[in-house]
């Protein structure tokens, strides 16, 4: 199990590499660059900007540069007030992870009670009602799904915010309780794991719908054990795999950011700087958060592959 | 179905319907103070009041909304929030201010008057007194490193060609900013048109004389710098903990995208503010800050102009509306390389096809203004429709007739394309114009939706035939939006306008001796360009929608100034009124 763990770990280094010149190739092919705008600037501004980022080297040798720094975690500077790209991601990961995690942890205990007692209530109204739920959010996209929240429980009611992010923005704030508003967190959290809970929530029904038909529960019935044993020791155990494969990809992408929640209650993350910086063309930053994000992707699948085996005995690997 | 189940669908059905209609009726409770104000309407004044009327200083507290701005360093900014910032952290040695007239003027802000001029040589005087944030006295020698600073090459200033050859004409600036010799910059620097002869005198010497001179000289691009400060703390000098400021505020909180925290100056020796904080919340999306404004969280924010009936329905919130007009004016931009748009009588007949006061009100809902003129309005010289909507204004027939013209020649009209940022509301734009072109001559155009980048390369290579796009004034003068654009193989000349009248009027303006006759001379160029649609077909003037709470007093129109908040050239004018 470690050998494959480490080989994994090592197969980042290729992945990378490749991940980082496929973008670089593709970010020069794109038309328009950092300093390019309407009001065009007269030659000699944009031949001093591009000296300052050594945007006016060979091709080759920026690739060069870059390939080199990054491999010291040196990952350039962001075009948008000279800050480290490697400041940018780590303080609007800061931001994401928060919002992620959260989501992922009510999509998590939404989505498998939710699928759990539907399957447990087959075609009774708890089943209805989590049917009706995951089709809803499978069908509504998380920006409208937002904007209802907010127009209702924010403009309307008036309980919650909408402006910013309800959490600590840095790292010391942590053990601030002024940099926690609860009224803030509520509805970016509630918008961005709608969709998840409700894919995860198809997903447990199915499994566990699977695993009572099996053998071994009526048998474990037959012996007299108690319902919530049956349930708790003997389905949902074996129901996890299903939705532990689909729990990887889901913590992955929660976790690297949503451009729209972030975009729609102004959150600092990290999911609306990628895109912000693919709109203005700030190439470090580009290039900074795909290999962020292709790290994340990969160890995010790593640690699925390593829970199959802790939850399923039978799997090992060599 | 059991009846149980069938119970409890009607019961989800009908909690599905009371959600809804709790969302979509109602205009909730606003944050609106709901006494009645005249603060409503387009770019009202509102009344500026005194102390008995402001709130205690611990309730003099606003939360504002701009886009994160690049730089806070005014010798970096390109960009109109870093800009909309500076003005409350810095200021030059004049200010632009609203002349109550819709246009602006210029007064002192660290200068004591205005220039003494001999030649091209100005000598300007300092108020006496002057303090940066730290206590340390402000001096010329702060005003020189500033600039030198905007022609330094490393510094890399966008807006460094303001202070070039053509527009601010400083000796020395372009040499310096051009160079690659280092060996050659100490000199190059000390050969600078500015120097400090005292603590409170400056002279600055021009390549040759002109009018513009304390316009220019209130820009961001002319605001003074401290030379240990930045030598000590480098990039990092306009860190909360390390900047210093000469304007009514400083900076005392940065969270990257997130927001900022000013609060008074103690050395600013200008009317002290009223206000003791302002928040600036950084938000691009202006339906979020809207939304964001209504649950009390902002006192000002920009919003999009589709926002505004939502708002002018809304008893509270459309007391808090306010349409401020911008430096703006928007056009269709046109290739007169293309063969077929380089015939004037094309040209017209794609331009009297346009119904712009239809476009604006269906797809602006009537926030911006239309304008066959491309001087906007405020600016001294300013023409109006008056003078062009006879020529290239909305006409079905004079269209039609323009048509037929091109068709007599033997010319075919080929299918056009128009380039455009793939947005809601240039896609709406898109269309209507595709649909008028249509329907009125039967001309096809196809829009082409393209990321603004990649637009805005297009349109310096010139590759597009034709393209909404326009001016936003960097200075409120009359050639700030013609110099450049119009004249032949101007740097901004991306449609190739070469039009022998435009060039003479552009010659008339450089040899005028009179500042009206410098007008004079700007507006033939505004008269030929616009009648012949040298370049450019003008649609309408641009105006920027905000929300401001009824609490917000002191907020003075900008005039003809980027209106990235209103009255941000006077933020110590701001105050909270009292409940």
């Amino acid at each position: 199990m470690a050998t494959y763990a480490i080989r994994r770990v090592l197969w980042v280094i290729p992945v990378l590499w490749a991940v980082a010149t496929i973008t670089f190739v593709l970010m020069h092919l794109v038309p328009g660059g950092p300093f390019t705008q309407d009001k065009k600037l007269p030659p000699a501004v944009t031949d001093a900007l591009e000296r300052r980022y050594h945007f006016d080297q060979p091709l080759w040798k920026q690739y060069s540069l870059f390939l080199w720094n990054s491999s010291h975690g040196d990952l350039g500077l962001s075009v948008r007030g000279d800050r480290e790209v490697s400041d940018v991601i780590r303080h609007g990961f800061f931001v994401t992870a928060q919002l992620g995690t959260m989501g992922f942890v009510v999509a998590v205990v939404l989505g498998m009670t939710l699928g759990t007692l539907s399957a447990l209530n087959h075609n009774g109204p708890l089943d209805y009602l989590g049917v009706g739920f995951s089709t809803i959010g499978a069908s509504v996209p998380n920006f409208i799904l937002g904007s209802f929240l907010v127009v209702l429980f924010a403009v309307n009611i008036q309980i919650f915010k909408v402006l910013g992010w309800g959490g600590p923005l840095q790292v010391s704030d942590i053990f601030d309780s002024s940099a926690y508003d609860w009224r803030k967190l509520v509805l970016p959290v509630v918008a961005i794991s709608a969709l998840p809970a409700s894919f995860i929530a198809r997903v447990t029904r199915a499994s566990v719908l699977e695993v009572l038909s099996q053998d071994y529960i009526r048998t474990a019935r037959a012996k007299g054990l108690a319902e919530s044993r049956v349930v708790l020791r003997h389905t949902i155990k074996n129901a996890l795999i299903p939705t532990l494969t689909v729990m990887g990809p889901i913590a992955a992408n929660l976790v690297t950011g949503s451009f729209i929640i972030e975009t729609m209650f102004a959150i600092n993350g990290v999911g609306k700087e990628s895109i912000d910086a693919i709109v203005r063309r700030d190439y470090q930053v580009i290039l900074g958060t795909t290999l962020f994000y292709t790290m994340i992707v990969t160890f995010a699948n790593l640690a699925v592959d390593l829970a199959y085996a802790a939850v399923d005995p039978r799997i090992r690997y060599r | 179905m059991s009846i149980r189940n069938r119970w409890f669908l009607l019961f989800a059905g009908l909690m599905s319907l009371v959600l809804v209609a709790a969302a979509a009726c109602g205009g909730g409770k606003s944050s609106a103070d709901k006494t009645a104000t005249a603060g409503a309407g387009t770019g009202a004044k509102t009344a500026t009041t005194g102390a008995a009327d402001q709130a205690p200083a611990d309730q003099q507290k606003i939360v504002t909304q701009m886009p994160e701005p690049e730089f806070v360093d005014p010798h970096r900014s390109n960009f109109e929030q870093d800009i909309g910032i500076e003005r409350m952290l810095f200021r030059g040695l004049y200010n632009l201010t609203d002349d109550g007239k819709g246009g602006v003027k210029v007064e002192p802000a660290m200068a004591a008057a205005d220039p003494t001029v001999a030649g091209s040589v100005y000598t300007i005087k300092l108020k006496a007194g002057l303090k940066w944030s730290d206590g340390q006295p402000l001096t010329a020698a702060d005003f020189v490193y500033g600039i030198q600073r905007e022609c330094d090459a490393t510094v890399a200033s966008p807006y460094q060609y303001v202070l070039g050859a053509g527009l601010g004409e400083l000796k020395g600036c372009d040499e310096l900013f051009t160079n690659k010799d280092a060996a050659q910059t100490q000199a190059l620097t000390d050969a600078l048109g500015i120097k400090a002869t005292d603590d409170l005198t400056l002279v600055v010497t021009l390549n040759k004389p002109i009018a513009t001179f304390t316009t220019i000289w209130s820009l961001w691009a002319t605001f003074p710098s401290r030379k240990d400060v930045i030598t000590k703390f480098g990039d990092k000098w306009t860190d909360p903990a390390n900047i210093v400021v000469n304007g009514p505020f400083t900076l005392t909180e940065l969270v990257a995208k997130d927001h900022a925290t000013l609060k008074p100056n103690p050395n600013w020796t200008g009317k002290k503010p009223a206000l003791q904080q302002i928040t600036v919340k950084f938000i691009d999306d202006l339906s979020a800050a809207f939304k964001a404004f209504q649950t009390g969280e902002l006192t000002e924010t920009n919003i999009q102009a589709t926002d505004v009936a939502t708002a002018k329905k809304d008893a509270a919130l459309a007391k808090q509306v306010i349409v401020v007009p911008s430096a703006r004016i928007t056009a269709i931009e046109i290739q007169m390389k293309n063969a077929a748009i380089s015939d004037l009588n094309l040209r017209t007949a794609l331009s009297r096809a346009i119904d712009r006061k239809t476009l604006v009100d269906v797809v602006y809902d009537g926030v911006h203004a239309p304008a066959t003129y491309w001087v906007v309005k405020g600016l001294k010289g300013f023409q109006g429709n008056e003078a062009f909507d006879s020529k290239i204004g909305f006409d079905v027939t004079a269209a039609k007739a323009a048509l037929a013209a091109y068709k007599a020649s033997g010319k075919t009209v080929p299918e056009l394309k128009f380039t455009t940022r793939d947005t809601p509301q240039r896609r709406n734009e898109a269309d209507f114009l595709v649909k008028a072109w249509k329907d009125t001559l039967g001309i096809t155009v196809t829009p082409e939706f393209v990321d603004s980048k990649t637009r805005s390369s297009r349109f310096n290579k010139e590759d597009f035939e034709l393209f909404p796009g326009g001016w936003q004034l960097d200075y409120p003068d009359i050639e700030n939006p013609l110099v450049g654009l119009f004249d032949t193989g101007g740097g901004n000349n991306k449609y190739n306008c070469s039009d022998p009248d435009v060039d003479a009027g552009f010659k008339e303006a450089a040899a005028a001796t009179t500042d009206d006759a410098r007008i004079k001379a700007y507006q033939k160029v505004e008269t030929n360009v616009v009648t012949k649609m040298c370049g450019v077909i003008p649609m309408y003037q641009d105006a920027q929608p905000f929300m401001l709470s009824t609490k917000l007093g002191g907020v003075l129109p900008n005039g003809t100034i980027d209106a990235g908040q209103p009255g941000n050239y006077c933020v110590e004018c701001w105050f909270v009124k009292k409940s």
